[in-house]
């Protein structure tokens, strides 16, 4: 089908503004993380770095300090790497895993209470987080979980888990059930399907309940802002102390932020393989 | 092998019972099929017969013993869906493996087992592919070949050819039939295809809402249906079936409702006045002299016989006839039924008279 020429126009003016509106920001921070501290006041803006620097990413990493001079931060930095990295990981890994077990008892388990169950934890969606902060600082507080992995990343599994189990209840609900049942009459039990016929078929959910939850957990501010004030400090609470009274620290900023930007893509397009979908093909009809 | 005997089995889902006390004897070794229109509760007494549903009254025993409260797996029975239900993450030959596998069995033995299904079946070459690599007709056979392999007591199948077209849905039903030959196992067969019932079974469970209608033979039920609904649901083309009455006076005649008269055999024992339905088989029909006047209304050639619907008064009458003649639409022809091979059914109960 031939489109006018207005009809195309439209479109790619389209297609330009939501690609301006999205990568704009991702494209003004890399380019910034290598313009030199000195280009960041001259004006009028370009939007081409006029000179190249990695001075930036060798402050941030602790590299050839003395030629450049300026205060230490690679360990901080490094620490802050490794706890967003460790409390996202550890988030995802337990959110997923408690998700999809309880999806599954909530979509094939019959026991009093189940669908009320269900929608009291998927309510607790709509629950915002500073609503319940300082009781769940002070439960906190007296579990000793201030500032620990697991403190932290409980509190996330708490925040995405009824995402993830709303979305996994809906992946295992599509599964046919005849498989399951075929498994049953070859002898497997409960578990055994649940993890040698559902979980293998669910890949693609489970994929997706993963990335969301990593995102989810890798971008939270606001709690770590309260519960992990130092050693588990992770990039999102670092890096805006590169904020001071006296001066706005660009080039760490962006130069920091390019390197958190890099790891969340890393994992989509690691676990994009995983989201293909048609794994299903040829086991019923 | 065993035997499967179902006594007064009920079900209901809330207040709605579906399976109203029925009851079934399966000989060991013998190929039954549950027959019914769609909503009869043939598809719900096979998953009871395999344990994927409770059973809310009555019982079903397997080789004697009663398995209401035994689970699925317990029951040694193996069942192919209707989906086939292969697992799609799994090779063929891990398919066909899967229940011996579970059940721990040595490693060469599964594979001995594996590959003698896969001979019977014409799977030899197919054992390293996946479901979705497969044909319909393959993963037909692979659903069977995972029922083998099982060497189970009692085979379920659930309405296993409904997914392929028409073609090889006749060839999958000979070689059911000779797969049962052969191994001899009890087999319960779901279908809503009447025709599949007659060329496979032993015998045929004709089911109505929930209701037993006839059990018997393939040709029992085709000669001798027990009322109306199972006298409509053989045979195909369908039995002509024309409500009536037995004449009031005069010689002892069938009235139909519009007024046409048809012969009943000299032996009849009927009440005069009598409501009663006179059903004819297609084929029992012939053309002659001094029979019933028909119009022609549609010529159907099959080839091997030739249908020809035809009215006798308001009633469209299909006659089936070997030989091939020369009518077209619009000629009148003169039908004579075959009296010995009448069926009349009750005009109020629809049972047979």
């Amino acid at each position: 089908m031939k489109q006018s020429l207005g009809h195309r126009l439209f479109i790619w003016t389209g297609v330009a503004v939501l690609l301006i509106w999205s990568l704009g920001p991702i494209y003004w921070t890399l380019a910034s993380s290598v313009t030199p501290a000195e280009d960041f006041s001259a004006r009028p803006i370009h939007f081409l770095p006029q000179r190249f620097t990695l001075d930036h990413f060798s402050r941030l990493l602790g590299i050839d300090l003395a030629r450049i001079g300026g205060v230490e931060v690679w360990a901080q930095f490094r620490s802050a790497l490794l706890n967003s990295i460790v409390t996202s990981i550890a988030a995802t890994v337990l959110c997923v895993a408690i998700s999809a077990l309880g999806a599954y008892a909530f979509t094939r388990l019959t026991f009093p209470g189940r669908r009320f169950l269900f929608g009291a934890v998927v309510a607790t969606l709509a629950i915002p987080a500073y609503a319940v902060l300082i009781p769940l600082y002070q439960i906190m507080i007296s579990l000793r979980l201030v500032d620990t992995y697991l403190g932290v990343a409980l509190i996330y599994v708490s925040a995405y888990l009824p995402l993830s189990l709303w979305l996994l209840r809906s992946v295992f609900e599509a599964l046919p059930l005849s498989l399951e049942e075929a498994a049953q009459l070859d002898g497997a039990g409960r578990l055994y399907i649940f993890f040698k016929i559902v979980l293998p078929l669910a890949g693609p959910g489970l994929t997706a309940a993963a990335i969301l939850t990593f995102l989810g957990a890798w971008g939270q501010y606001l709690v770590p802002l309260i519960f992990s004030p130092n050693v588990t400090k992770p990039l999102t609470v670092l890096i805006p102390e590169f904020v001071t009274k006296n001066f706005i620290d660009y080039g760490l900023i962006t130069a920091s932020g390019s390197i958190a930007i890099i790891i969340p893509a890393l994992v989509v397009i690691f676990l994009n393989r995983y989201l293909v979908s048609g794994l299903l093909a040829g086991s019923v009809k | 092998m065993a035997s499967v005997s179902v006594t007064n089995v009920r079900k209901s889902y809330g207040h709605v019972e579906v399976l109203h006390g029925v009851g079934i004897e399966i000989e060991d070794g013998e190929f039954v099929i549950l027959v019914g229109p769609s909503g009869c509760g043939k598809s719900t007494l096979l998953r009871m017969i395999a344990g994927l549903e409770d059973i809310s009254g009555g019982d079903i025993a397997i080789g004697g013993k009663v398995v209401n409260e035994v689970a699925p797996k317990h029951r040694d029975i193996a069942m192919v869906f209707q989906s086939y239900a292969l697992y799609p993450h799994m090779t063929v030959e891990a398919n066909m493996g899967f229940s011996l596998r579970l059940a721990k069995a040595p490693k060469n033995e599964i594979q001995q087992r594996v590959r003698d299904a896969a001979r019977i079946l014409g799977l030899e070459n197919l054992l390293d592919r996946y479901p979705r690599n497969l044909s319909g007709g393959q993963r037909q056979r692979v659903a069977m070949g995972r029922a083998i392999v099982r060497q189970p007591q009692v085979f379920l199948f659930d309405e296993p050819l409904s997914n392929l077209d028409a073609k090889l849905r006749v060839q999958m039903r000979s070689e059911i039939k000779q797969l049962h030959q052969r191994l001899r196992t009890t087999t319960v067969y779901v279908t809503h295809d009447q025709v599949e019932a007659m060329t496979m079974a032993d015998r045929i469970v004709v089911m109505r809402d929930g209701y037993v209608e006839q059990i018997g033979s393939p040709l029992d039920l085709y000669d001798r249906p027990d009322n109306l609904f199972v006298a409509s649901f053989i045979g195909s083309p369908g039995m002509n079936l024309i409500r009536g009455h037995i004449s009031t006076d005069g010689p002892v005649e069938f009235i139909a409702a519009d007024g046409g008269r048809m012969p009943l055999p000299g032996k009849v024992d009927l009440e005069r006045g009598a409501e009663v339905v006179y059903g004819l088989r297609p084929e029992h029909v012939t053309i002659g002299e001094g029979g019933v006047d028909a119009e022609v209304i549609l010529i159907e050639p099959t080839g091997a016989e030739t249908q020809i619907v035809c009215r006798i008064g308001a009633e469209n009458v299909v006659v089936a006839l070997r030989d091939r003649i020369a009518v077209s639409a619009g000629d009148t022809l003169s039908l004579i039924p075959d009296l010995g091979k009448l069926h009349l059914f009750d005009g109020i109960t629809g049972r047979r008279l």
